[in-house]
């Protein structure tokens, strides 16, 4: 621990580190060096999911085979914000990393949990529990226990969220625009295939165009919107309206054009990813 | 033919302020960030330098005859707390990394410090600090980067240099640091 201090403070940045992804996650556990059994992941996964569920705060288990001559710190820390565990403006997550041929072991602690979960209980959880049962090479049980620990310690800190409903335009996620723009899409279709016009869809597509750039601030998205929204619109009004006037004729309508039934829900169940936290390299590191 | 050219030129020049716009809100954008990356580096100096004084302390119930290494982080502390730009207080900062590195191999020496609870506790503080202060660091070069970039692209680098945007430095590391010393543990 002296040494890697030392290292911090004498000899930044003068080392480059490599970070690799190891991939998406697949759940709050992660078990890329397949350490643990199915029944052994489904029991952590579970509990981990339920104190999501209880108190909003993320804690994800990975477990990779080799840093590939990265440090701890440094991978947990890239993993940490490539993934975003915890809740955006909570920075809430917890990341348990496990590197089985490096043999090291790290607690890194989102922004918003570090008063929680401090470096001192990080650092007794990954001495006292983590590295007795690695010793022995009982993953599990030491996987199980300390992440029984870390929820303990952060017991009280957050409590479930109550402020759905009033996140900003900013704060939404992929899944929302993409929910939003869709029915914005059908309204759109159910109007254009109504309307006379064939060029509307190009002024509408044109207009979606320049509010796109706006909002995001950028010449070339704005001129590349532009290019591709109004041919895009042109398209969408002629094919929709072509579509309505069969419709008319048949007396059937497709089901885009609106007025028709819906049906299908919206996922529901399995992870939905990270909600976006931060961290700022707090937690502890250790080895076994 | 006449309208055609007006209107040509009516385009050419909403897309012109169409694009300054953009590109100055850019610049502002990747500025602020900087700065805020910056005021994060800050914040993580400070948490180092609350835990000074313990460590500090520890060290000396067991050392206390390394005077001059003691004289040095107070000196380097006042430093930074008397620095009045980022300049300054970056210098400040290392110096106080080589002393409190210097102190911590001193350490070595003392099995009884090494070995007793307190100090370990503080390292385990004190790594914290230096990690965080390191991953702030990092981000901080790399707004750096997406700024000066923005402000060295043609075309933006225009719009920067007519609004007098200017380059940014990067944190350097301390001088001597990358001729690396070998630290026996």
């Amino acid at each position: 621990m002296l040494k890697r201090i030392v290292l911090l403070l004498l000899f930044f940045p003068v080392l480059l580190f490599a970070y690799a992804s190891p991939g998406k996650p697949a759940g709050f556990v992660n078990d890329f060096a397949s350490v643990l059994s199915g029944q052994d992941k489904t029991d952590i996964e579970a509990k981990l999911s339920q104190f999501e569920k209880d108190s909003s705060n993320e804690l994800s288990v990975v477990i990779i085979k080799s840093l590939n001559g990265d440090t701890i710190e440094n991978y947990a820390v890239n993993l940490f914000s490539e993934w975003g565990i915890g809740k955006e403006g909570k920075d809430n997550g917890i990341l348990l990393l496990i590197a089985i041929d490096d043999r090291k072991m790290r607690i890194e602690v989102g922004y918003g949990l570090e008063g929680a979960l401090t470096d001192i209980q990080s650092d007794l959880i990954i001495n006292n529990t983590l590295k007795p049962a690695f010793q022995q090479a009982d993953f599990y049980g030491g996987i199980n226990r300390a992440t029984a620990d870390i929820i303990s310690a952060t017991k009280g800190e957050y409590a479930a969220p109550t402020d759905i409903g009033t996140r900003a335009l900013y704060g939404m996620d992929l899944p929302n625009i993409l929910f939003y723009g869709f029915f914005i899409v059908i309204w759109l279709t159910s109007i254009l295939a109504r309307s006379k016009s064939w060029w509307a869809g190009g002024v509408i597509g044109g207009l979606i165009g320049v509010v796109a750039s706006l909002l995001l601030g950028f010449f070339y998205t704005g001129l590349i919107s532009l290019i591709l929204f109004i041919p895009f619109g042109l398209l969408l009004d002629f094919l929709v309206s072509r579509a309505y006037q069969k419709g008319v004729a048949t007396g059937y309508y497709p089901w885009w054009i609106g007025g028709g039934p819906h049906d299908g829900g919206w996922g529901g169940g399995g992870f939905g990813g990270f909600g976006g936290g931060h961290s700022g390299g707090g937690g502890s590191s250790g080895d076994w | 033919m006449k309208k055609y050219i007006i209107w040509g030129l009516v385009v050419v020049a909403v897309l012109a302020a169409f694009y300054l716009f953009g590109a100055y809100n850019n610049l502002i954008s990747n500025s602020e960030a900087v700065d805020n990356k910056w005021a994060q580096v800050e914040t993580q100096y400070q948490r180092r330098f609350d835990l000074i004084p313990n460590v500090v302390k520890t060290v000396k119930g067991f050392a206390s005859q390394e005077q001059t290494i003691f004289a040095d982080i107070a000196d380097a502390r006042t430093r930074y707390s008397g620095a009045s730009n980022t300049e300054d207080k970056v210098k400040a900062a290392n110096q106080v990394e080589s002393a409190l590195g210097r102190l911590l191999v001193i350490a070595e020496n003392y099995p009884d410090l090494k070995s007793s609870q307190l100090f370990t506790d503080l390292n385990v503080e004190l790594e914290g600090a230096e990690n965080r202060i390191s991953v702030e660091r990092s981000r901080f070069n790399d707004a750096v980067t997406k700024y000066n970039l923005a402000t060295k692209r043609f075309p933006s680098s225009l719009v920067a240099s007519y609004f007098g945007f200017e380059e940014k430095d990067y944190f350097q590391s301390v001088d001597g640091s990358e001729n690396a010393v070998p630290v026996n543990f």
